[in-house]
């Protein structure tokens, strides 16, 4: 579904990233960890496209097409989506509106009937069950005023209105109480399919005990430093990051 | 009549015979009249608003809609939530058909100016600062408005609606309308206003509004200019606050070819007052906004976000004055001007003006004057929406921000629905 060669990227002219591969497939369940600033977010945001970061190598596709070649929104409508870090507030777009105006462009793109406002009432109340939201953010301006945890949910509602084919998820777990937590872990959870990929990015591995990964993966300084199961974020979990930077640091000087 | 006014487009206003009374007002305003001009651009107040346009019109009274216009010319601006509290005034004349004001509780007192008797000493008390031209204009020669009083203590559930509908024929002059409107809540009153102000063709409107709010009342006050396009809009609010009562401002700005808003609100001790805006101008509109709110006592509370959204060769101004008087310690006053601008000709000067003279106080200022912010587009794209899409709804959400409080359900709509008209965001669907 995605495969990324050799990328390289880098914002105001100082590279973040420095050579990713990565290949995910349907079905899949990836986890990025590592320390803060080791460029998670950066990876994020280049794939769903985000205009300050300048992709000045490799090569990525997404369902056998150039990633690349597709505008962000192109990408969002070909199945594409991020929850981000730290999600923006639009003030006066109330949040119901957004949503159905995502869904109906989503709907429009892949030929399906879009819903008029009533009908996305009904829909939009069933997801807002999913998430555990409370109606009255519907009505409120897109994230205004939103508290973190609030905003992540709110993240999580829009993929669970949208459907992508690939989510990844930037640090669900920030701002967010344990039981949050798990309830949004739970909607993921649910709202993964066999034709469908997550990509969760996290600097604790606390969010993976409910999310639970197949792949996990080090990132640091730019680069994947180690891949392994789900027995590599139990182990970082006990031991933290550094072991895992001292054996890349003393392969590579071998 | 000197000749200056005889030779100032003023004339055609003064020469007609002085209305009856407020007698002692009316001769001070004609006297601060007399010699003036128009004032021009090197004037530092009309510097960016220049009234060339108006200084070949003659001015002339307007006259009487005839025929009068009936109910079904009246009913798309009425609110089914004002139904029964709603004064309406066509040409600046009183329209007691169009009107109904039968559903106010006991002691309300809601009607034309022109039934007040001088008794209403009030009038020409309120505010301070010196009047600009246009409304000692009023002062001088208006002939009709409205008088609103709520007694101690009551607080009025219903909104209430002060509908203004101009459509005068111009007959080569330019029609002048000039309402008048004075409030005034009593102690611990409570009142939710909505002023508002529609129209056809070319004309002038000036009106003035005065306000008082006594010790503990809390008065919001919504007040919408919808003039058309061809009009020209000078508009006064003046507005006296006392000891712990509250006055909650929204002024929307949409129509009009030059106008003005004009609000001044002094704040006694411990008062709390709001004196927010929007002016969402396109074409050649120029939409100016001179506040000035003055923390005259201590412990007052003033907030001030004021918008403009300027697409095609529009300006906006926007001069914002506080005040805070020697002794208004402990006041605590923000005020905000955020500009959005959609074109490369649009343009917007804002100045605002801070003066203290107190030094125990909490006051911040901000201007910012630009175009969308990246982040909310990328946002927004990430979502799915193409990037013109992104575009409408984020100058849609900058303007709307600004009408998710009005209480009135209606009213709120359809403001809604004008702003996705104007923010090219109507393509988008239904998002009222
Ligand atoms: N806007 C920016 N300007 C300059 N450097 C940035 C910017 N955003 C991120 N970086 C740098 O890129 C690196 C990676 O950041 P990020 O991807 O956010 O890390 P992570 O998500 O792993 O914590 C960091 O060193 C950070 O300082
Ligand atoms: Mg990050």
């Amino acid at each position: 579904m995605l495969s990324i060669k050799n990328l390289t990227a880098s914002i105001n002219g100082t590279p973040v990233l420095k050579g990713i591969d990565l290949e995910i497939k349907a079905g899949e369940i990836h986890a990025i960890m590592g320390p803060n600033g080791s460029g998670k977010s950066t990876l994020g945001k280049v794939l769903v496209g985000h205009p300050s970061y300048e992709v000045t190598g490799g090569e990525v596709t997404f369902d056998g097409k150039n990633l690349f070649d597709l505008e962000p929104d192109v990408r969002a409508r070909a199945g594409l989506f991020m929850g981000f870090q730290h999600p923006i507030e639009v003030p006066g777009v109330s949040n119901a509106a957004f949503l159905r105006l995502a869904y109906n462009k989503k709907a429009e793109a892949e030929g399906r009937d879009e819903l008029d406002p009533l009908e996305f009432d009904d829909f939009i109340r069933e997801k807002i069950k999913l998430v555990s939201m409370k109606e009255e953010f519907l009505d409120r301006s897109l994230n205004e005023g939103f508290s973190g945890g609030e905003k992540k949910r709110n993240e999580i509602l829009q993929m669970a209105v949208l459907e992508p084919k690939l989510a990844i998820l930037d640090e669900l777990d920030s701002g967010l109480d344990i039981d949050a937590l798990r309830v949004l872990g739970d909607a993921v959870n649910r709202l993964m399919r066999p034709e469908r990929a997550l990509l969760v990015i996290t600097h604790f591995p606390r969010i993976l005990e409910t999310i639970r990964p197949q792949f996990v993966h080090v990132l640091s300084g730019g680069r994947i430093l180690k891949s392994a199961g789900p027995e590599l974020a139990v182990e970082l979990e006990e031991r933290g990051y550094d072991w895992v930077l001292e054996e890349a640091a003393a392969g590579g000087s071998r | 009549m000197t000749p200056a006014v005889d030779a100032s487009p003023l004339s055609g206003l003064l020469t007609v015979p002085r209305p009856e009374g407020w007698e002692a007002l009316r001769t001070a305003a004609e006297a601060r009249l007399t010699g003036q001009e128009l004032p021009d651009t090197s004037l530092e107040d009309w510097k960016y608003l220049d009234l060339a346009a108006l200084r070949d019109l003659a001015f002339r009274p307007a006259v009487a809609a005839l025929p009068a216009l009936a109910s079904a010319d009246v009913q798309p601006y009425v609110h089914p939530e004002m139904m029964a509290s709603r004064q309406v005034f066509v040409n600046g004349f009183h329209a007691p058909h169009a009107s109904c004001a039968t559903g106010l509780p006991p002691g309300v007192r809601f009607f034309p100016i022109s039934a007040a008797s001088e008794a209403c000493r009030l009038l020409g008390t309120l505010g301070e600062g010196a009047p600009d031209l246009f409304e000692d204009l009023n002062t001088a020669r208006f002939t009709e408005g409205a008088v609103l009083l709520v007694p101690q203590n009551v607080r009025v559930e219903v909104p209430l609606h002060l509908l203004f509908l101009n459509r005068p024929a111009g007959d080569g002059a330019l029609p002048t309308v000039l309402p008048r409107v004075l409030v005034a809540l009593d102690r611990g009153a409570e009142l939710e206003l909505v002023e508002e102000h529609h129209g056809e063709g070319a004309y002038l409107s000036c009106p003035v509004v005065e306000i008082r709010v006594a010790e503990g009342a809390i008065l919001r006050h919504e007040r919408i200019q919808r003039e058309s396009p061809e009009a020209f809009h000078f508009g006064a609010l003046k507005a006296e606050v006392a000891r712990g009562g509250q006055y909650h401002s929204r002024t929307l700005s949409f129509g009009g070819r030059l106008s003005r808003q004009r609000p001044r609100v002094r704040l006694a001790e411990g008062a709390e007052a709001t004196l927010d805006g929007l002016a969402l101008l396109g074409g050649q509109q120029v939409a100016d906004t001179h506040s000035f709110l003055h923390h005259a006592e201590p412990h007052g509370t003033s907030r001030q976000l004021h918008k403009c959204v300027v697409d095609g060769q529009a300006r906006a101004v926007f001069d914002g004055q506080i005040r805070v008087a020697p002794g208004a310690q402990v006041t605590d006053a923000q005020q905000q001007s955020r500009n959005l601008l959609l074109s490369e000709k649009a343009r917007v000067d804002t100045k605002p003006q801070l003066e203290i003279y107190a030094d125990d106080v909490k006051c911040s200022h901000g201007a910012a004057v630009g175009q969308l912010d990246p982040d909310e587009l990328f946002y927004l794209q990430s979502r799915g929406l193409d990037p013109e899409d992104a575009r409408n709804l984020l100058t849609y959400g900058f303007a709307a921000d600004l009408l998710a409080r009005i209480p009135v359900a209606s009213l709120r709509r359809s403001l809604r629905h004008l702003v996705l008209a104007r923010t090219q965001a109507a393509s988008l669907g239904d998002l009222a």
